[in-house]
């Protein structure tokens, strides 16, 4: 029994070994496979955090980024995630939060542009009140020292009125005034009026066309812009040259500066904001913010008129052209010039003799000024129908001229010093009627007319101012 | 539609019609001062203020006041346009003739002995 123990326990081991090494390689085998997942399991919590990594350092970032200008967005770093639900699940993380973005950035400029369009508007009105006040002290006061303080207050308010033009046109509000129709050279001094170096602009060419009404102040508008960076842009003491041309549908601005000019870059940027089809941002003009182009894009585009930055200027500097096309031209009528139309009494400088003739007769033609038009001399100087021809009639009127020259002879001739049209027409009146008088009742008692008779004489010299003024009436 | 070729008001400020200046090159005007175009200056190279000053003055003399009217421009304005114009030699003015002085009986003698002998 004790012999068989040794095989006994031989096997035993045997078995035991076996078992031993069975269960050791199923183990091993175990734990391979158990490593080999615990290290794919590793790599995908380290790939998801990867991509999370990358989604907050660089995808969100870049999508806030491409608000504001083209960008590319990186997509996600491992294809393979992107398919699962955790890939999916960031996705939409990334969608949500493209749109917040927008949308608020959206909800952020329209308020910017609500609450400067309506802080312009009021600023707008007001300078425009100042300006009106500065024109109303400009008529009241001729000292040339307060002329000279109210030139340079008028200068700069013209500057600031521009300025809040401009931000609220940005806005999308309209240029603000309304003005009639302007013939295009009074249209572009008006642009220059809006400008800091107004001196330096000098305007060639003459185009007998106007500027339609509704179209007059967006144009000074884009034109001072456009002015405005000419001299802004260029050596103070050279001039920006603009000149008017007539072209077959239309007429064309040509500023010229003498300036730095523009890179190729920039010109596009320009170019394309002229355009005016993409929408300004407010919230992102450069810093300082450049109005001047974009301005001149929305004003283009809204009324239909275009402008190009894109030629060199023979001066080196930028040439920009502004072409306005026939639809928003109309032709100047030229108003007659209201002079005065006396050509031998008022040469000799007597004082505008007519002050109280005027007055006798029907209301007077008056000028775009409103002052009354003059009138020939000589339809006054006709002799009234007189049946009885009194032979000192024809020199009436020169009579009348000695006898005011030398000294205003009666009634009439004080009425006339006054100037009071009344009192004057009324004097006239009287006088032309003691004329008439005299004249029949001398008519009557002696056809000479040489005679020498003293009193007669002394009405004659009365009769005729009075008379003169009755003719001219 | 047509424009009447005529200042709208406000649109060219005073200052870019005077170029700046407040102050005319001479003070001897004033509002009744008469202004007379000399005939024949050429008109090119002035602003279009000077060139409808001068066309105003051509037919015959105008005062300051009626000018300043016409172009719708302050007083002090044209006056500085004016002042140019004379420096140019383009107007020349004239003061108005003083009233004379009433009961100068001499002179009242000789225009009726003058116009005695006339009849």
């Amino acid at each position: 029994m004790t012999r068989h123990l040794p095989d006994a326990v031989f096997w035993l081991l045997a078995a035991g070994l076996l078992t031993a090494v069975v269960l050791w390689m199923r183990q091993r085998r175990v734990t391979a496979v158990v490593r080999s997942r615990c290290d794919r399991l590793a790599d995908g919590i380290r790939s998801r955090d990867d991509e999370i990594r990358h989604l907050a350092a660089v995808r969100l970032p870049a999508m806030e980024e491409s608000l504001h200008r083209p960008a590319e967005v990186p997509g996600p770093l491992d294809e393979l995630l992107a398919r699962t639900d955790f890939g999916k699940g960031l996705q939409v993380v990334a969608e949500r939060f493209a749109d917040a973005a927008a949308d608020a950035r959206a909800r952020a400029e329209r308020s910017a542009k609500a609450a400067l369009k309506t802080s312009m508007r009021s600023i707008q009105a007001l300078a425009n009140e100042q300006q009106m006040f500065i024109s109303e002290m400009q008529e009241r006061h001729d000292d040339p020292a307060v002329l000279h303080d109210l030139l340079a207050i008028d200068h700069a308010n013209a500057q600031f009125s521009r300025r809040a033009q401009a931000i609220a046109v940005l806005c999308g509000s309209w240029p603000g005034r309304q003005r009639a129709a302007a013939p295009l050279d009074e249209v572009i001094r008006g642009a220059t009026s809006r400008i800091r170096d107004y001196r330096r602009i000098r305007i060639a060419g003459q185009v007998d066309l106007a500027v339609v009404s509704r179209a007059v102040e967006p144009v000074v508008l884009a034109v001072a812009e456009l002015l405005d960076n000419a001299a802004r842009h260029s050596q103070p003491h050279t001039s920006v040259e603009v000149s008017l041309q007539g072209v077959h549908n239309g007429a064309c601005v040509v500023v010229d500066d003498a300036g730095v000019g523009m890179d190729s870059q920039v010109a596009r940027r320009a170019a394309a904001l002229l355009t005016g089809r993409r929408g300004v941002d407010v919230t992102r003009l450069d810093d300082p913010p450049q109005f001047g182009f974009p301005v001149v894009g929305v004003l283009a585009a809204r009324y239909g008129f275009s402008v190009s930055v894109d030629t060199q200027s023979p001066y080196g500097g930028v040439r920009a052209v502004v072409f306005l096309p026939s639809a928003l031209l109309t032709q100047v009528t030229e108003e007659p010039p209201p002079g005065p139309a006396d050509e031998g009494g008022e040469r000799d400088g007597r004082p505008s003799a007519s002050a109280a003739g005027d007055g006798a007769g029907p209301p007077e033609p008056t000028t775009a000024g409103g002052l009354p038009r003059r009138r020939r001399r000589a339809r006054a100087d006709e002799p009234p129908a007189d049946p009885a021809g009194f032979p000192g009639e024809p020199e009436a009127a020169d009579a009348a001229e000695a006898a005011e020259a030398a000294q205003p002879a009666g009634p009439a001739g004080r009425a006339a010093d006054t100037a009071d049209d009344r009192a004057a027409r009324d004097a006239a009146r009287r006088m032309g009627a003691f004329a008439r008088g005299t004249r029949t009742g001398r008519d009557g008692e002696d056809p000479r007319p040489d005679a020498p008779r003293p009193p007669d004489r002394g009405a004659h010299h009365d009769q005729a101012p009075g008379d003169e003024r009755k003719g001219r009436g | 539609m047509t424009a009447a070729r005529r200042r709208k008001a406000g649109l060219v400020r005073p200052y870019v019609v005077t170029d700046g200046r407040a102050y005319p090159s001479r003070n001897t005007l004033d509002l009744v001062t008469l202004l007379v175009a000399v005939n024949g200056e050429p008109l090119t190279g002035l602003s279009p203020e000077k060139r409808r000053l001068v066309e105003l003055c051509r037919p015959g003399s105008l005062s300051v006041a009626e000018v300043a009217v016409h172009l719708e421009l302050p007083v002090s304005v044209t006056k500085v346009l004016i002042a140019d114009l004379m420096d140019s030699g383009h107007l020349v003015t004239r003061t108005p003739i003083p009233p004379a002085r009433p009961g100068n009986g001499r002179v009242l003698q000789e225009v009726l002995d003058g116009l005695r002998a006339l009849l």
